[in-house]
C-alpha cells in the first residue's frame, strides 16, 4: 500500500492576490457584532457567565471564518501542484516491447486464425494482468522495430500503462533493431531518482546483432543506471532458441544466431539478467509469474498531485458558517 | 385616585418663617418651649398663674410656644444615561411635579438640581415659589435626552442651602459604591430621602432561552448573553445583592432607601415617611 510519508508543505496561493485586502472585512465581526443591541441601564451588574463569554467569542471567530472563507473564495484559492512522497512495494519497470512484424504471428509461426493468439496480442495480454497485478510499481512503455517508439514515460497512472499496452494492438512494423530501443528504455531511468529496483523487461521474439559502438553505449548505460533485466523471448517455432549451439562453426557469429549472442551480451552486462524462453502463452506467463514473484523490493517515489482549485470549498465553508450564524440569528431576542 | 404627596420632618426646621412643619423658632405654636419673665415675651395672653404663682422673686412667667416653620425642599436628580431607561424618566417627572403640588401646600420652597457630566444651569433650580418654572422644568425633562454619567452629583450640595433642608435624592446608583459612599458624604448635613427606582422589571422581562446582545447606555461596552433560566435567575439574584448593598450603605450614613419598582405612586412616599416619623 502507498502511504504519505512527508505530506509536503501546503503550498496555498491565489488567483487575484489584490482581493485579498478584503481580509480586512474579516475584522469586522470584531468591532460589531451583527445583533440587534437592546439598551441596558448598567452591564456591571450583570454576573460574569464564562458560557456567554465563550458564545460570543465563538460566534465572532465564526463569523470572521465566514468573511475570510468568503474573501478567499473570491480571490480563488488554489493549492499549487506539490509532489508526496510515497512507499511502493515495487520497481520502476519499464516494458520493451518489440513491434517487428513477426510479432504478428502465432507461436507456431503462423497468421494467426481463430485459435492461436499472435504472440503480440499473447504478450499484450498477459503484461496487461501483469500490470494490473503490480498496483504500486511505476510503469514506462517503449516499443521497438527499425527505430525505438517512445511510448509511455514512466507513471503510477495505471490506465495510460493500460491504453499504452493495448496502443500495440496496431499492426507491427518492420525489423528488429533491439539496442535503439533499450537505449531508449534506458533513457527512461535518467532524472529519476534511484529508489527502488529498476527493470526492464524486454519482449521479444527475435533478436539483432548489436554493433560494437551500441554495445560500448549500452555497458557503460547499463551499468549506471543499474538496472535488472528480464528478456521474455518468445520463441516461434523451429526457430534458434538462446541456448541453440550452431552445428556449423561457421554460423556461430552474431549475424546468423542473434538470439544466442544478445543472450551472452546480456550475460556478461555484470547486471541482474534473467531470461525467459517462452514457446507458448502458458510458458509466457508463467515467466512473468517469476518476474512478479522476484520482484517485490520497497522503493520511494515521489507522487504528482496537480493544482487543485480550493474555492469552493472556500464557498462551501462560507455558506455553512452563514447557515450556522443565521441559525443563531434566529435564536436572538429583542428585548 | 392619587393622594397628594405628604411629607413630614422627624427634626426641627431652623427656617424663620413660619410654616407647617415643627420648627426651633418661638413663636405662634402649639408646642410648649419654656417659661419667660413678662418683660422678654410681653405677651400677657399667655402669661401661665402656676409658673408664676410658683415663682420665688415673684415675677410674671409667661409661656413661650415653637413656631412651626418652612422647610426648604430639594430635588436632586441623576440625568445620565442610565436614566433614561425604562420608565425612569416618568417617574421623575411625576415626583417632580407631585413635589410641586405638596410643597406649595405645605407653603415650603422647592428647589431642583439635575446632574450628569455637570451641572447644567438649566437643570438648576434654586428654592423658591415659582411653580410655573418647576412644571417648565418637568416638561423639558420629558423631551430630555439623558446621557453622560452621574460624576456631577458629588457637587450638588455645593447649590444647596447650609441650613438642613428635606432632599430627596432621585438616582438609580448605577455608579460604584464608593462614588456613592462620597456623594452621601457631601450631603450629610442634610435630611436626604433617597429614591432609587430600580430595574427589576427590565432584568424580569429578559427571556429564559436565546441570545441577548445589550450595550451599555453610560460606557458604550457590549455583552453578548447566552440567556437560559439559571442565567436569568443569577442575575436577578445579583441585581437583590445590589439592592441589598445599597440600603447598607444608605443606612451606614443614617438614610433608608426607598426602591421604586416599576410603578410609582405618591401613596409609596407618604407610607416610607408614615414609617419614618415612628
Amino acid at each position: 500500500m502507498p502511504q504519505d510519508r512527508a505530506g509536503g508543505v501546503m503550498n496555498l496561493a491565489v488567483e487575484t492576490p489584490w482581493l485579498l485586502a478584503g481580509l480586512l472585512f474579516a475584522l469586522l465581526p470584531l468591532f460589531s457584532s451583527g445583533m440587534a443591541v437592546n439598551p441596558s441601564p448598567w452591564l456591571a451588574i450583570l454576573p460574569p457567565d464564562p458560557l456567554s463569554t465563550f458564545a460570543t467569542w465563538t460566534l465572532r471567530l465564526l463569523a470572521m471564518l465566514t468573511m475570510a472563507a468568503l474573501v478567499l473564495g473570491l480571490a480563488g484559492l488554489y493549492r499549487s501542484e506539490q509532489s508526496i512522497e510515497r512507499i511502493g512495494h515495487g520497481a520502476h519497470i519499464v516494458l520493451l516491447l518489440d513491434r517487428s512484424s513477426s510479432m504478428d504471428n502465432s507461436f507456431a509461426g503462423q497468421t494467426p486464425d481463430g485459435k492461436n493468439e499472435s504472440k503480440s496480442a499473447a504478450a499484450r495480454r498477459l503484461l496487461s494482468e501483469f500490470v494490473d497485478q503490480r498496483k504500486n510499481d511505476l510503469f514506462a512503455v517503449a516499443a521497438y522495430s527499425t527505430a525505438p517508439l517512445f511510448v509511455m514515460p514512466l507513471t503510477e497512472n495505471k490506465q495510460a500503462i493500460q491504453a499504452a499496452i493495448a496502443a500495440t494492438s496496431t499492426p507491427a512494423l518492420a525489423y528488429t533493431h533491439v539496442s535503439k530501443g533499450l537505449s531508449m528504455a534506458l533513457s527512461f531511468f535518467d532524472q529519476q531518482p534511484l529508489t527502488g529496483s529498476r527493470i526492464i523487461v524486454l519482449v521479444s521474439d527475435g533478436a539483432a546483432a548489436i554493433d560494437r559502438d551500441s554495445e560500448q553505449k549500452l555497458r557503460v548505460w547499463v551499468k549506471q543506471k543499474q538496472v535488472r533485466l528480464y528478456w521474455l523471448f518468445l520463441r516461434t517455432a523451429n526457430s534458434p532458441g538462446i541456448h541453440s549451439v550452431a552445428e556449423d562453426p561457421r554460423d556461430d557469429n552474431a549475424q546468423a544466431m542473434p538470439e544466442r549472442y544478445l543472450h551472452q551480451f546480456f550475460s556478461s552486462l555484470g547486471v541482474p539478467y534473467q531470461a525467459y524462453e517462452a514457446e507458448s502463452p502458458d510458458a509466457l506467463q508463467r515467466a512473468i509469474a517469476d518476474i512478479n514473484h522476484l520482484e517485490n523490493l520497497p522503493l520511494h517515489y515521489l507522487e504528482r498531485i496537480p493544482k487543485q482549485d480550493l474555492s469552493y470549498q472556500c464557498y462551501g465553508l462560507a455558506m455553512g458558517l452563514l447557515a450556522l450564524l443565521l441559525t443563531v440569528k434566529f435564536f436572538e431576542i429583542r428585548v | 385616585m392619587t393622594e397628594p404627596l405628604q411629607y413630614r420632618l422627624p427634626w426641627q426646621s431652623t427656617a424663620v418663617y413660619p410654616g407647617a412643619h415643627p420648627g426651633r423658632m418661638v413663636g405662634a405654636g402649639q408646642l410648649f418651649n419654656r417659661h419667660e419673665p413678662l418683660i422678654a415675651s410681653p405677651d400677657p395672653r399667655r402669661i401661665d398663674l402656676r409658673a408664676s404663682v410658683l415663682d420665688p422673686f415673684g415675677g410674671y412667667r409667661v409661656r413661650v410656644f415653637l413656631q412651626q416653620s418652612t422647610v426648604n425642599v430639594y430635588l436632586i436628580a441623576d440625568l445620565s444615561a442610565s436614566m433614561g431607561s425604562g420608565n425612569k424618566p416618568g417617574i421623575l417627572q411625576k415626583l417632580l411635579l407631585d413635589l410641586a403640588d405638596a410643597v406649595a401646600g405645605y407653603g415650603d420652597k422647592l428647589g431642583f438640581i439635575g446632574c450628569s457630566g455637570r451641572i447644567e444651569p438649566r437643570w438648576r433650580l434654586n428654592a423658591g415659589r415659582q411653580h410655573q418654572t418647576v412644571i417648565q422644568i418637568a416638561q423639558q425633562l420629558q423631551t430630555h435626552q439623558f446621557n453622560g454619567l452621574a460624576t456631577a452629583l458629588s457637587e450638588a450640595a455645593a447649590y444647596l442651602p447650609e441650613r438642613r433642608s428635606l432632599v430627596f435624592l432621585f438616582t438609580d446608583c448605577h455608579f460604584p459604591i464608593t462614588q456613592l459612599e462620597t456623594l452621601l458624604r457631601t450631603l450629610q448635613t442634610h435630611d436626604v430621602v433617597p429614591l432609587v427606582p430600580s430595574d427589576l422589571q427590565h432584568y424580569l422581562r429578559l427571556p429564559d432561552w436565546g441570545m441577548v446582545t445589550f450595550h451599555d447606555l453610560e460606557n458604550r461596552g457590549t455583552r453578548t448573553l447566552l440567556m437560559r433560566p439559571a442565567l436569568k435567575q443569577k442575575i436577578i439574584a445579583a441585581h437583590q445583592q445590589r439592592q441589598r448593598e445599597l440600603t447598607h450603605c444608605f443606612r451606614a450614613f443614617g438614610m433608608e432607601p426607598l426602591f421604586i419598582e416599576e410603578a410609582y405612586s405618591s401613596r409609596q412616599i407618604n407610607q416610607y415617611f408614615r414609617q419614618r416619623a415612628a
